[in-house]
């Protein structure tokens, strides 16, 4: 096998209630980094946990750096595999100063399977400071924050330099400006020592910046494993769609290859995703930056709502068939339009990637 | 699929051998005495049911109820002066008070009695500051039932005020503070808010205490209070009628599970749990003028009488007769302990570790239900434990018509030390699994993922993380040991005597001053032991 990592079917379930069906994946080369992204309490640690080899899976195949983990008839006990994972929290252990947790990750005791990796190549000082902790080293777990003792967990399964690095929500408890430079200090300090790494999260903005690619999962399966630019603009099911709650379905006629028609937006243009035969009745997504305002059209709907996102405003335009239309514009666009106003919208239509379901 | 059910079939048997062992010996007494009591019933039996079984029953409910009274008022008491209010020596009284966890009842019986009895201490001293007089005639006489109730509420009224306690000092400040914004006097926030949320653990305290209550032996037996411990062991040295002292022991059983039932069912849903972090600890008022010498004098009065009154007698009577010291072989005694104390500490920890360990990795139903039968042991009264033990150990040898079982277990400090491991088990695994629950199971997984193997893990994370459990394991069996009786004396070797024992001995000879050395240094041992692990006892052991 030329990959790096492969799960292929994996199946996972407790008292027999299925919790993961089917999931397969692979990672091309070391050092990318996955991010897996599903609603809570769907099974995103689960996976986890089943490379690292803590859970036991039912049945599949776990395929890392030329070794199998498991398959059939092995199974790697999770000390030789040489995977890290960071908790989402507790995971200090409490009559460790956070020097010598950390310092648990680089050890090689009597009673440890040997690290062929080597150290890394950053130091515990350099990782804290990276990670904005340089002055908590000598404290115990009780006494510093949830966010703080989430970095450090990091800062121990980074340092301890593994094949695999599994990051279970590592940034849950930290708060938005600070999550932003630790993001870019991680993905920073990954990409340099070449560890091949997959996030777990709920945050679409966090998965899309880590990742070189990304997995959905949904409803116990792994239903988009993708770049982040083709998750966002070619979600392949509807489920996808209603996970990321940004856009709505429109119903549309195909007119030809590159033309729909909506009997109120009138004709639409763009590449068509799949080949659809003409006449044939489906739902077009429209997402917020889909559609472009323009005061001088005479397509014109009633704004009912608006969304302040800083960088612009989402208007939810109203149909007379009832459909909810966001439209993204910037906001330094001069003409604000309160609720109620109308609001045009540039015709004729035209937006890349049609997606159809 | 396959390999992997094999190996959990594996782990499964051997993680068991603890709790099973114990498990199975905890068994013996109450399959021999339920099974004896539907069997064939012996004369002295039926001669007792016609006249004293009743009687009996009667003493053993009656003592159960005053000290009942006496310990919930002590303990509930005193808990909430200390918990709630700062006052001239509060701080002091907080732990002071658990010092009587000390004195064992008949140690307290010996002293009670030295002081009211006719020319006794109380009569010494009246004649001290008023000269000559008729005291005798005045002076209370207190012995038998209100002696036992006496001495034993003022031994047992710790477990009610460490767990009271405990549950009061950790109730949130903003539950207090709802009250006081509603209005309510201190009074009624005490009745309304305070007293119904620690209701758990003064259950689970009240409980604690009728156990050991009506498991007594060494206080009834000095008052010749007719009960149903002093009947079995009666039955079973006097008359040696081993099924009597089994069809009691019935009774007495069955008085244990009505507690255990009473205790689950009133705490219900409710469980006494102290939180490890992120509580507001309740802010104390600060008491002044009168009041707060007032509460002074409570605390120092339930003091003086829990603590410093048994202590000044045995002190009294070293002063008073040093020579009777060349009675007591000191150093035999300590060695006796620490001999006991040492191996059954460390079986007990062995084997805990053993189960606690297999509970946490194989999460096994069926080990968590043996373990919690295993646990009931302590439930046991020691003189059950100590009288079925011998029973069916004789019977076993009989029946195999082999000697040297007897020989292993009967009279021999062996066969001490697994009697006291039965009855201390629940103890060493509460200590432990209370250690083990504050640790995480995922930081388990940390370990194993840092490349260490099971043993590495416990090793390097388990083991120092425990160490202060462990220690505290073998103070409290220590203290357990040192005071322990009936089990004692039944089952250890002949002339071997612990403090404890030797006191018994003196004091059943009527050399009630004899008793001197033996108590006092038990006190002063079990004290120390309190002493040291006292911030850990105070959070509810």
């Amino acid at each position: 096998m030329k990959n790096f990592l492969e799960i292929k079917d994996l199946n996972f379930s407790v008292d027999n209630e299925q919790i993961l069906k089917n999931i397969t994946f692979e990672i091309q080369n070391k050092g990318d980094i996955i991010c897996i992204l599903g609603p809570s309490g769907i099974g995103k640690t689960t996976i986890l946990k089943s490379i690292a080899g803590l859970r036991r899976i039912d049945s599949g195949l776990i395929f890392l750096n030329n070794k199998i983990l498991t398959d059939y008839n092995r199974f790697v006990l999770p000390e030789d595999r040489n995977i890290a994972l960071s908790f989402q929290d507790n995971a200090l252990f409490p009559h460790y100063t956070v020097e010598e947790n950390i310092e648990f990750g680089i050890k090689r005791s009597l009673f440890c399977s040997k690290n062929k990796n080597g150290p890394l190549k950053y130091s515990m000082d350099k990782l804290l400071d990276l990670f904005f902790i340089p002055e908590i080293k000598n404290k115990y777990p009780h006494e510093i924050s949830a966010g703080q003792s989430q970095r450090v967990s990091l800062v121990r399964s980074i340092i301890h330099n593994p094949d695999l690095l599994l990051l279970d929500e590592p940034f849950a408890n930290l708060d938005q400006h600070l999550k932003e430079k630790i993001q870019e200090n991680l993905k920073e300090i990954i990409k340099s020592s070449n560890i091949t790494t997959i996030v777990v999260t709920h945050d679409k903005y966090e998965a899309f910046y880590l990742g070189d690619y990304c997995g959905i999962l949904l409803n116990k399966k792994l239903v988009q494993f993708d770049s982040p630019y083709n998750i966002h603009h070619i979600p392949v099911s509807k489920e996808i769609v209603q996970f990321f709650n940004r856009g709505v379905l429109v119903p549309a006629e195909v007119m030809s290859e590159d033309t729909l028609y909506n009997d109120e937006l009138g004709k639409i243009k763009g590449k068509l995703m799949k080949n659809y035969l003409k006449g044939e009745k489906l739902n077009l997504l429209i997402q917020p930056e889909d559609l472009e305002h323009d005061d001088t059209s005479h397509l014109k709907f009633q704004v009912i709502d608006k969304k302040f996102r800083g960088t612009g405003f989402i208007y939810i335009l109203k149909t007379s068939s009832n459909l909810k239309l966001p439209v993204f514009v910037n906001s330094h666009h001069e003409h604000l339009h309160a609720e109620n106003d109308n609001f045009g919208i540039k015709t004729p239509i035209y937006i890349d990637h049609l997606v159809c379901f | 699929m396959l390999s992997q059910k094999y190996t959990k079939l594996f782990k499964f048997n051997y993680w068991f051998i603890s709790s099973l062992l114990i498990s199975s010996i905890v068994c013996i007494p109450l399959i021999v005495i339920c099974s004896s009591f539907f069997g064939e019933l012996s004369d002295y039996y039926k001669l007792l049911k016609d006249t004293y079984l009743y009687l009996y029953i009667f003493n053993t409910l009656a003592l159960l109820f005053g000290v009942l009274i006496l310990t919930f008022v002590f303990g509930v008491g005193s808990a909430y002066l200390v918990s709630f209010y700062r006052f001239p020596g509060s701080t002091f009284f907080t732990w002071a008070l658990i010092l009587s966890f000390a004195v064992p009842g008949y140690i307290y019986a010996y002293s009670l009695t030295a002081f009211f009895e006719y020319f006794g201490n109380l009569y010494s001293i009246l004649k001290f500051l008023f000269g000559e007089g008729n005291y005798n005639d005045y002076i209370p006489r207190v012995d038998s039932l209100l002696g036992s109730i006496f001495s034993i509420s003022f031994s047992l009224f710790v477990y009610v005020y460490i767990i009271t306690r405990a549950c009061f000092i950790y109730q949130s400040q903003s539950q207090i503070d709802a009250g006081k914004n509603m209005g309510f006097s201190n009074y009624k926030i005490f009745k309304t808010i305070l007293l119904p949320s620690a209701r758990p653990g003064i259950i689970a305290g009240l409980s604690l205490v009728a156990m050991e209550c009506v498991s007594d032996f060494g206080t009834v037996a000095f008052f010749n209070v007719q009960s149903l411990t002093t009947a079995i062991y009666d039955s079973w040295i006097i008359f040696d009628d081993i099924n009597t002292a089994y069809q009691l022991s019935f009774f007495l059983i069955i008085f244990i599970f009505i507690f255990i039932a009473l205790e689950k069912k009133l705490r219900s849903r409710s469980r006494f749990n102290i939180p490890s972090r992120g509580y507001r600890t309740v802010e104390k008022i600060q008491l002044s003028g009168n009041v707060k010498w007032f509460m002074f004098a409570l605390l120092f009065t339930l003091f003086f009488f829990s603590f410093i009154f048994p202590l000044s007698q045995m002190f009294f009577w070293i002063i008073k007769f040093p020579s009777n010291l060349n009675f007591v072989n000191l150093l035999q005694l300590i060695l006796n302990t620490f001999q006991l104390v040492g191996f059954t500490t460390l079986i007990l920890i062995l084997l805990s570790f053993i189960t606690n360990y297999g509970m946490r990795i194989s999460e096994s139903k069926f080990l968590n239900l043996i373990t919690s039968f295993s646990v009931s042991g302590y439930a046991i009264p020691g003189i059950i434990l100590a009288v079925t033990l011998l029973g069916f150990i004789s019977y076993i040898s009989n029946y195999l018509n082999n000697d040297s079982i007897k020989m292993l277990f009967i009279g021999t400090v062996f066969g001490l030390i697994i009697a006291y491991c039965v009855r201390f088990y629940s103890l060493a695994i509460n200590g432990i699994k209370t250690g083990y629950d504050k640790l995480n199971k995922s930081l388990d997984d940390v370990s194993c993922l840092m490349g260490n193997s099971r043993l590495g893990t416990f090793m390097y994370v388990h083991f120092p993380f425990l160490k202060q459990n462990l220690i505290l394991i073998a103070m409290l069996v220590s203290i357990d040991i040192l005071k322990e009786l009936p089990l004692t004396l039944i089952l250890r070797p002949y002339n071997f005597e612990t403090f404890a024992t030797q006191a018994y001995v003196f004091a059943s000879q009527d050399m009630l001053e004899f008793t001197a050395g033996p108590s006092l240094f038990l006190i002063l041992f079990a004290s120390l032991i309190i002493l040291i692990s006292r911030k850990k006892i105070l959070k509810g052991f």
